[in-house]
């Protein structure tokens, strides 16, 4: 049993009924934003996202949610400073991100609702490098011929 | 500091170090969400700061237990820990640096005489003012007289920990040393406290990232701690809120409660009156924090903790302050908290510790009366 996470724990599930717009019952409130956030990609909005490190959840309730928005058809791993994962969800332009730093700790965590996350876009800037290195590349071909 | 560093910006270092700018933006990322912020201003953040320039850092450790620094240093993995040192240019550490005796106290002249206006202080530990500051001297001047002479070409200080934010353990009743804040000694600059002992790690970078980011002092309360951080209590963000609202608490640290996560208020749980961080960044890289480890919060990151009375006393009993009470602020804390949740519940709960207490008193008399006899 090497990591905090080995050691059992058990859960009482708090009444979510009783206590009905306190902090910790989101699950439903989380959905119910991410389809108005949908709505406003699809009318020409900017992708946002929703921070899931900063929201008061129960592990159950993380599990409802991943359960809710079922699994998608991309997924893909970001080799960063450490690996990320993001997924997408089983609705379509709702990604789920988790960045990991190099010991595997995850260190940011969030929905992203965008028609591609927005990491994954390189910018002009890199374009350019990018190009500078091959014609770099082929000039010294070049010059060894 | 080499005058390259000066020059350079962010971004341009970290190109030079293979920093690619995609972990750039997680880095940023994790920052803003720590900020509060929308987790894809990291981006816009991220771009901001590669553009910046790194800003010089003075660090001066005082009456301290150096873990504050420890904090800062060895609780991210490697990169993450690196990667505030590529934000700032940390141009004097005591405890740090390689250099020492007249090289180290060079390299804070310059660094000032370079920077001058410019650069920021951060000091971790009180400063003593008993008997001419004799307690903590260094290149045979007193903490006084460096933080004074340091702070003027200051453009902001950081107070990294209680002790330098608010006096912290120095500063404890009878506080021999005469120790202070930084705040009772500088007047004339502005100063950032992030109180904590220790201040949780991400809460210092961000802080730092932060006045990086926007060349300007954050949003601060009244103990002049960064809104983003210290806005909310511990008991606002606390996931054990839910059986606190049902009135489910834990009575001891071993009983079915505890076993049960219950809500730790009756075991003495600060929570509803200490504003930090905790509860949503975690320690130790995100694991765990106190209270989830079972135990109630002290209430670290306020002032004037260590003379709170007991950490295992409910704060309904009233012993929280120094005169004995809640602040008005904390009472209307926990007033507003039971507003919201059943005043019936914490009403409960306050009438249940009240009568603990009466019992407590009952027998300190008691002790008080047979040591008398
Ligand atoms: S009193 Fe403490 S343990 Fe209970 S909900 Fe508040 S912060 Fe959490």
């Amino acid at each position: 049993m090497s990591r905090l996470g080995d050691i059992p724990i058990r859960i009482e599930r708090p009444d979510f009924a009783a206590m009905a717009g306190t902090i910790g019952g989101g699950v439903t409130a989380i959905l119910a934003e991410i389809a108005a956030l949908l709505d406003r990609l699809a009318a020409g909005d900017e992708p946002q996202a929703i921070d899931l490190k900063s929201l008061p959840m129960n592990p159950g309730d993380r599990e409802q949610l991943i359960e809710a928005l079922g699994s998608g058809e991309v997924a893909i791993t970001l080799y960063a400073d450490g690996e990320s994962t993001i997924r997408e969800t089983g609705v379509h332009g709702v990604w789920w991100t988790e960045h990991r730093d190099g010991d595997g700790e995850v260190t940011a965590a969030f929905i992203e609702i965008a028609r591609v996350p927005g990491i994954l876009i390189v910018d002009s800037d890199e374009l350019q490098r990018g190009a500078e290195r091959l014609r770099s590349a082929i000039g010294a071909t070049r010059s060894s011929e | 500091m080499p005058e390259y560093q000066a020059r350079q910006t962010i971004g341009e270092l970290l190109d030079r170090q293979g920093i690619s700018r995609r972990a750039f933006i997680k880095y940023c990322t994790a920052m803003a969400s720590l900020m509060a912020l929308p987790p894809l201003a990291g981006r816009a953040m991220a771009e901001q700061l590669r553009a910046a320039r790194r800003p010089s850092v003075i660090y001066l450790s005082f009456q301290e237990c150096t873990g504050c620094l420890e904090s800062l240093t060895r609780s991210f993995s490697p990169s993450i820990e690196n990667m505030i040192f590529n934000v700032i240019s940390l141009d004097y550490d005591d405890t740090l640096m390689a250099a020492a005796g007249h090289r180290a106290e060079a390299a804070r002249d310059q660094a000032m005489k370079a920077n001058y206006g410019k650069y920021l202080v951060v000091v971790d530990g009180s400063v003593p003012t008993a008997d001419g500051g004799i307690y903590n001297c260094a290149a045979g001047r007193t903490a006084v007289d460096i933080l004074t002479e340091t702070a003027k070409g200051a453009a902001a200080i950081v107070c990294v920990g209680t002790c330098s934010s608010f006096g912290g353990i120095p500063f404890a009743d009878p506080n021999p040393t005469g120790a202070r804040p930084v705040s009772d000694l500088i007047g004339d600059k502005p100063i950032i406290n992030v109180s904590g002992c220790p201040p949780i790690p991400e809460v210092i970078t961000g802080t730092l990232l932060q006045f990086v980011t926007t060349g300007q002092v954050p949003d601060l309360d009244e103990h002049r701690r960064p809104k983003v951080f210290f806005g909310n209590t511990i008991h606002d963000r606390c996931y054990r809120r839910p059986f606190f609202d049902q009135g489910k608490f834990a009575k001891t640290f071993d009983d079915e409660g505890a076993r049960n996560g219950w809500c730790l208020f009756e075991l003495g749980c600060k929570g509803p009156t200490t504003y930090n961080a905790c509860a949503t960044t975690k320690w130790n890289g995100g694991t765990s924090f106190p209270i989830e480890s079972g135990h109630p919060c002290l209430g670290c990151s306020e002032p004037g903790f260590w003379d709170k009375g007991s950490f295992y006393a409910a704060l309904s009993t009233g012993t929280f302050g120094r005169a004995g009470n809640l602040t008005p602020r904390d009472a209307a804390k926990l007033g507003g908290a039971a507003a919201a949740t059943g005043i019936a519940v914490a009403a409960g709960a306050t009438a249940l510790a009240r009568h603990r207490r009466k019992v407590r008193m009952t027998d300190i008399q008691t002790a008080d009366t047979q040591k008398e006899e």
